[in-house]
């Protein structure tokens, strides 16, 4: 069974926010919710100044702090390494909100928020509300676009190749600096990225084993 | 330097204290401190406690629970992960402890409760007011959180608050003379013990980790202080502490004393429990040595 996972390359990353918008639009989030984000800081002074780009995400964890936490069963690990949440089942509690150390989960609370206020739903935002209707009162994260994969893979295609069965996140970025593929096959791309440009993942001592590594600079 | 400080640097939780979050820290204090006095009442043949402290538990308490979940309609599917959820552990206990503890109270009003029954009940009122701490200690995300002696130090709170509420329903309906001495030594003990835990758990916490450290420094001598030093220490430790004292040496102090002790030691509890959730830290995201 594969486990799927990501590697940015943090060299390559020109922060243009491209895979921040693609998820956005893939998943059509609603305003305030962002299941990818990128860090941007600046060190140094005048002329002398470094930019930072670091985009985040949920790390679909092998040792997730938040299945573990979750008292519904709402949020499960699958057997390839994608961590999902059930909206039917989550009761709000936000206990995994709390658990997660990346701070990657958000609680979607208002279903009501239009992204024009006073204006109503975009065209968009109603066609967005039935094609993922995320429910008010429950916790939301990356769900590394499992709908791809699965249709992906159901049509013979391989995740992190065919752009058809890769996260849109992957897909929008104009410098190939994500990339995605099997994490348990030495001879994916991302292995080979992991074992020779030393990638590692964020804050690995919490002990979650994340399935997203960084290139560093 | 300037930083992106949503992630970069220490950032707090919101979930647990911001808007709705009020509930959460609310609904912790009265269901420990509801159990605790339900658990005093119980050793100390107070009816009327059990009642009210059963009450408090249930009625505040989950119903605070109830209000914060952003979907309370499924509030029963919370007992489905025990083996590894505090949250799902805490409602099974909560649920035992509310069933027992009504049979309880109905059986010494009607009836005889048998001991067997007070000592099942007691240990579902004590298992009640610990799992609150270890949902929280549980979150090594948050160090100031993942203590070890969060939960002890609110099981001391719960069962000390549980104690000053049954001196306090007693004072209401009479004299003190009934529960006897032991509740005054139980009163002192607790509250000696009160006051080492939390000094031990701030000084551990502040030089476990520096996001401890942060969290700390933020209770101590950042904008929370006065909070700290006026309300917790002064009003509801070494107040009610002088009046624990003043009682020992004195053979009767005046009430008002007394009650001051009770509502100020639970206002003092309620503060310190705000002022921990508020503090709760976690760590920057990035490591700095990226950047």
């Amino acid at each position: 069974m594969a486990r799927w996972g990501m590697v940015i390359d943090l060299q390559r990353c020109i922060g243009c926010y491209s895979c921040m918008l693609a998820c956005k639009q893939e998943h059509y989030l609603p305003p305030g919710i962002f299941w990818n984000r990128v860090i941007i800081s600046e060190t140094g002074k005048y002329p002398a100044v470094t930019k930072q780009m670091y985009p985040v995400l949920c790390n679909h964890c092998k040792e997730a702090p938040c299945v573990k936490v979750c008292p519904t069963g709402a949020t499960t690990r699958r057997e390839d390494g994608i961590v999902l949440v059930d909206y039917n089942k989550c009761a709000g509690c936000r206990y995994c909100v709390e658990a997660c150390p990346y701070q990657q989960r958000t609680y979607y609370s208002n279903s009501k928020k239009e992204y024009f206020p006073g204006q109503g739903f975009t065209e968009l935002e109603v066609v967005g509300k039935e094609l993922y209707p995320l429910q008010s009162g429950t916790v939301v994260k990356c769900n590394m676009c499992v709908e791809r994969i699965d249709k992906g893979i159901s049509l013979g295609l391989t995740p992190g190749v065919d752009p058809e069965a890769t996260p849109a996140c992957v897909n929008a970025c104009p410098v190939k600096a994500r990339h995605f593929g099997n994490l348990d096959d030495p001879n994916s791309e991302i292995s080979r990225l992991v074992n020779e440009k030393r990638a590692s993942p964020l804050h690995p001592e919490y002990g979650t084993d994340p399935s997203t590594y960084y290139i560093d600079r | 330097m300037k930083q992106y400080e949503w992630m970069v640097k220490y950032t707090p939780q919101t979930e647990w204290i911001e808007g709705r979050g009020i509930l959460f820290w609310l609904a912790f204090f009265f269901i420990e401190l509801g159990a605790g006095m339900f658990l005093i009442s119980s050793i100390f043949g107070v009816i009327l406690g059990e009642f009210i402290g059963w009450l408090i538990c249930a009625g505040l308490g989950g119903g605070l629970h109830l209000l914060y979940l952003g979907r309370p309609s499924r509030f029963y599917r919370i007992v489905l992960r025990p083996q590894s959820s505090w949250i799902s552990r805490g409602l099974i206990f909560i649920a035992m402890f509310l069933t027992l503890g009504m049979v309880h109270i109905a059986l010494s009003l009607w009836a005889t409760a048998p001991i067997a029954l007070l000592v099942i009940v007691n240990i579902m009122a004590f298992l009640t007011i610990i799992y609150g701490g270890f949902t929280m200690s549980y979150i090594s995300a948050i160090p100031l959180w993942n203590s070890a002696l969060l939960p002890v130090m609110y099981v001391v709170a719960g069962i000390w608050g549980g104690a000053e509420l049954t001196v306090g329903i007693v004072l209401t309906n009479g004299g003190l003379v009934e529960l006897g001495p032991g509740m005054e030594e139980l009163i002192r003990l607790l509250l000696i013990a009160f006051i080492i835990i939390v000094g031990t758990y701030l000084i551990g916490v502040r030089y476990g980790s520096a996001t401890g450290a942060i969290s700390v420094r933020g209770i101590v001598l950042g904008q929370w202080k006065l909070f700290f030093w006026v309300i917790v220490v002064a009003l509801g430790i070494l107040l009610p502490l002088g009046v624990a004292i003043a009682n020992f040496v004195a053979e009767a102090i005046p009430r008002v004393f007394l009650w001051a002790s009770i509502f100020l030691g639970l206002f003092g509890d309620l503060t310190l429990r705000y002022l921990i959730l508020k503090n709760g830290f976690y760590s920057p995201l990035v490591p700095s040595s990226h950047l």
